[in-house]
């Protein structure tokens, strides 16, 4: 067993002169693609499958009374705001992390944390809005593949926060995140931008695309 | 593929921290229009119009955010390869599951 | 066994148990894959006795319907997952860093975290037998019969469960490897001067992560159907049993491809070295293999010719079906050009090599049957289709695993399998094969339907069911004629030179077996089949002090997060505490990995 302890060499070369955590990491992406593809076809397919209410947006039944729908855009707007606005803190992490500056880091690390904290608040808070207004898992199928859908985005928000203040704390050892700094701070960016695009088509595609229900159904509770 | 092993370059032109912030303040921007249009009643180009400008968003954070543009091409092909079966499976499901009004027998 | 020269860093001295837990070295990941592989092939191996044994009479009263079911789905499982795919990843794993010049892959405790995933969901998976019965509506699952309505047991959760985490395991893996194959390649090894077994590897890899994902939704949204009132796949609420035929095809499609190209991969190294001739068309079939991996998205729906999809739908399927045959029929037309005028040495692992090209395409040919919707009308879920996948999957897939093994035996254990016992091994497996399956082709165009426990008589069928269980039995006895010769061979000392065969690839130009840091030198590559092109132009290999290598050191936060990894998928079948303490236990050791030093 070796005894030394210093970092591996830094920038190791490779043959498409990408390191190889960055490549692994761009391949986890693509896959990604592949995981948030097949869950959004699955909420489209069921969105307007419901046969009984809560509705995302606002409906007419059959006996020409209006309903509203459970979403709320005005609300999501400032969360989706919120996720957007922790990329741009994360892009000054990395920067502060590649030009040496290591509090410049550190500082919009935790700040892009504490926005993807705040994020998933506003999940909360919607979610626990949505079954008080009787709109469950097993509702119906907007239900279903609503919760199911943002609810692994969530998930996948808060693996990155977690991922977030781990390299935040690592960020305080003696020699901090060593001369890669730059490199790791990068990756876990790359991560984090992913999961607010995946944001980026759920709010437009379940909150602002307008959906109705099947035509003839009467609101049951 | 370079046959020749490559050192990876230890700087990188990119983006700097005031392009970062402008490209921020178009993101909000552009957000701001897709929930304004959709409380407009603008009709049927709606759904195009929200999806090109979410199109746009997408590019902006992958293209400066995510650092494809200043990055090896083949990052950005592996990622078009991801995007590209990703959709297709969409697209694919969403077609063949696609029902509307008319499947329903007997509603007149 | 050659001693490298120089200061080289040997894994720390201790116990042998503890060196192969905490092991990150890509021979070792590669063995301990193989032979777990093995064991469970045995285990898919029994199962698939036991199904022939019940159906050897009409009316068998061997196993009951409901373990029968047990059985035959079980048996799926067990061969793709926890066989078949590990037994090529055991390939991938010793012989491609070999292959590229390299002393590792890129992520070696990934690589180990692979491995330990891997053993830990095989063996959930196979406990399920034990904790209230296995999954039992067929590898497929089809919804509703896998709702708790019609499976109340726990089966199916095991099922759903087992395969996420053995997918973690998969793509962890592919994404090794593919970063591994992209970058870290020796000198002068240009993306067309790769081995045609590492391009099926890199192509696998991509098919793993693309295709692993959509079945994870599909496997997710199944979980929550039977566990947190949500109604995916049952028509009841407004949900579609048809979506999951769907999303699982999706993955189901490129997985056969996952499962043959490795064996294409294998035959294009072995017929080229016993036909003392390279590669024909080395670019067609590179290419042919991506393609195969292309075109393996655009056809899934052929599995579900008789679900009512629509004229269109079914033209669309059938066309990229009998199209994806052109890429199949390139290479093997390649292969026998690689064949033809070359002096042909009779090995085993040749014999198994030329018998894939065959049986192969045997299996092709029946599938292109079933490509046509009104043919398939008749053969779906008849034995028609069971004749096609072993004939694909046995004639194919472990012929060539069984031709890789003869192969690589001597660079992975300086010992030479025996050739008058691999040829009994052969010709047992040979026969054993075509006198099990083929008659299943008569047995499917006679109407007898798959997935029945039984069968009365009189219905035409008994003949050629009597002849397949004496062929399972062929088989089986194979495969001890295999184990035999593994057993006597590796009582013998390590006396295999480099490159027994006379190979051409760079896996051939260390010592049998290699020393734990791979090569004293890293090769300079300067054509396809390097060690052929350095005779041919009297080039010496590369002498001297290495000097110091750098070795990864073992970590045992592999096996550790594994166990995490287990536990999370555990909370579902007992207490979700599991699942937080899975979750901790994963959020700890990879702190300590991402702190652990790594030189």
């Amino acid at each position: 067993m070796a005894a030394a302890t210093h970092d591996a060499p830094a920038h190791p070369p490779t043959n498409t002169g990408v390191d190889n955590r960055k490549l692994l990491m761009w391949g986890f992406l693509a896959s990604e693609c592949l995981f948030f593809g097949s869950l959004i076809a699955t909420y489209l397919i069921f969105r307007d499958e419901s046969i009984i209410g809560p509705f995302p947006h606002d409906w007419v039944d059959i006996n020409g009374t209006e309903h509203e729908g459970v979403l709320d855009i005005p609300l999501t707007s400032i969360s989706t705001f919120v996720l957007l606005m922790s990329s741009v803190t994360m892009v000054l992490a990395v920067y502060g992390a590649r030009i040496g500056r290591p509090q410049m880091m550190k500082v919009w690390l935790l700040a892009t944390a504490v926005l993807g904290l705040g994020f998933l608040g506003f999940q909360a808070y919607e979610f626990v809005a949505f079954v008080d207004e009787g709109l469950t898992l097993g509702t119906n199928q907007f239900g279903a593949s609503f919760f199911v859908l943002t609810g692994l985005h969530g998930t996948h928000v808060g693996v990155g926060v977690l991922v977030l203040l781990l390299t935040l704390l690592g960020s305080f050892r003696r020699n901090g995140l060593g001369p890669n700094a730059g490199d790791h701070v990068e990756i876990v960016g790359l991560y984090w931008h992913f999961v607010d695009i995946v944001w980026i088509i759920i709010f437009t595609v379940v909150y602002l695309i307008p959906s109705a229900p099947p035509p003839g159904v009467i609101e049951f509770f | 593929m370079s046959a020749d092993s490559e050192h990876v370059a230890p700087a990188h032109h990119g983006p700097t921290v005031r392009q970062y912030l402008l490209i921020g303040l178009v993101l909000a921007i552009i957000t701001v229009i897709e929930v304004w249009l959709s409380f407009s009643d603008i009709g049927a180009i709606l759904v195009p119009a929200l999806l090109i400008f979410s199109g746009i968003k997408f590019v902006i954070v992958v293209g400066w955010f995510m650092h494809l543009r200043y990055d090896s091409l083949f990052l950005t092909q592996l990622f078009v390869v991801g995007l590209v079966l990703g959709s297709g499976v969409l697209l694919s499901l969403i077609t063949l599951f696609w029902t509307d009004a008319s499947d329903i027998v007997g509603f007149n | 066994m050659a001693t490298a020269a120089g200061t080289v860093e040997t894994s720390a001295q201790g116990s042998v148990v503890w060196s192969w837990v905490t092991t990150v070295d890509h021979k070792r990941i590669g063995i301990l894959y193989g032979v777990t592989g093995f064991l469970f092939f045995l285990v898919g191996g029994l199962e698939a006795m036991l199904i022939r044994t019940q159906l050897a009479v009409p009316n068998g009263d061997v196993i009951d319907a409901d373990r029968f079911n047990q059985l035959f789905t079980m048996h799926a499982l067990t061969m793709i997952f926890l066989a078949l795919m590990p037994m090529a990843a055991a390939f991938f794993n010793y012989m491609i860093p070999l292959m590229i010049g390299a002393r590792d892959v890129a992520f070696p405790r990934l690589n180990a975290l692979s491995y330990w995933i891997y053993l830990f969901g095989g063996l959930l998976f196979t406990s399920s037998f034990i904790f209230g019965g296995a999954p039992d509506a067929g590898w497929f699952a089809y919804a509703p019969l896998t709702s708790t309505a019609y499976s109340p047991g726990s089966g199916m959760d095991f099922y759903v469960l087992a395969i996420i985490v053995l997918g973690i395991s998969s793509m962890a893996a592919a994404f090794n490897f593919a970063v591994t194959i992209i970058n870290m390649r020796a000198p002068g090894m240009t993306m067309l001067r790769l081995p045609v077994f590492a391009w099926m590897t890199l192509i696998v890899s991509f098919l793993l992560f693309t295709a692993l994902p959509v079945i994870t939704v599909a496997l997710l949204e199944l979980l929550f159907d039977r566990n947190y009132t949500t109604n995916f796949f049952s028509s009841s609420n407004g949900g579609d049993p048809l979506l999951w035929q769907h999303i699982f095809w999706v993955f189901g499609h490129p997985e056969v491809y996952i499962l043959i190209l490795p064996g294409m991969g294998i035959v294009s190294e072995v017929l080229p070295v016993f036909s003392r001739k390279p590669l024909f068309g080395y670019t067609a079939i590179v290419f042919a293999g991506m393609a195969i991996a292309v075109m393996g998205w655009t056809v899934w729906s052929h599995h579900m010719f008789t679900t009512g999809l629509g004229t269109v739908p079914q033209v669309v399927f059938t066309a990229s079906t009998m199209a994806i045959a052109v890429p199949t029929g390139v290479k093997v037309f390649n292969w026998i050009a690689t064949m033809y005028g070359g002096n042909i040495r009779f090995t085993t692992a040749m014999y198994f090599a030329v018998a894939f090209i065959a049986l192969f395409t045997v299996g092709g040919i029946s599938g292109v049957m079933h490509a046509s919707p009104p043919v398939d009308t008749q053969q779906q879920d008849t034995y028609f289709i069971v004749a096609h996948i072993h004939y694909v999957l046995f004639g194919g897939a472990v012929m060539a695993l069984f031709s890789g093994l003869y192969y690589w035996w001597p660079k992975m254990t300086g010992r030479l399998l025996g050739e008058g016992l691999g040829k009994l091994n052969f010709w047992l497996l040979f026969i054993g094969m075509n006198l099990t399956f083929f008659p299943m082709h008569f047995l499917g165009i006679a109407g007898m339907p798959r997935r029945i426990y039984t069968y009365d008589t009189g219905m035409g069928w008994d003949q050629w069911n009597m002849v397949a269980t004496i062929g399972a039995y062929i088989l089986a006895l194979g495969i001890l004629a295999f184990m035999l010769n593994v057993a006597r061979t590796m009582r013998r000392p390590q006396t295999a030179p480099s490159n027994p065969w006379d190979a051409g690839t760079l896996e051939w130009a260390t010592t049998s077996p290699p020393p734990e840091h791979d090569f004293d030198h890293i090769p300079i590559v300067l054509d396809r089949d390097p060690l052929w092109y350095d005779r041919d132009h009297n080039i010496e290999p590369q002498t001297g002090d290495p000097g110091h290598i750098h070795l990864p050191p073992p970590s045992y936060y592999p096996i550790i997060m594994a166990f995490g990894v287990l536990l999370l998928a555990l909370g579902p079948l007992s207490h979700l505490a599991l699942t937080a303490l899975g979750a901790v236990v994963i959020v700890y050791s990879a702190w300590a990995w991402m702190l652990e030093p790594t030189d």
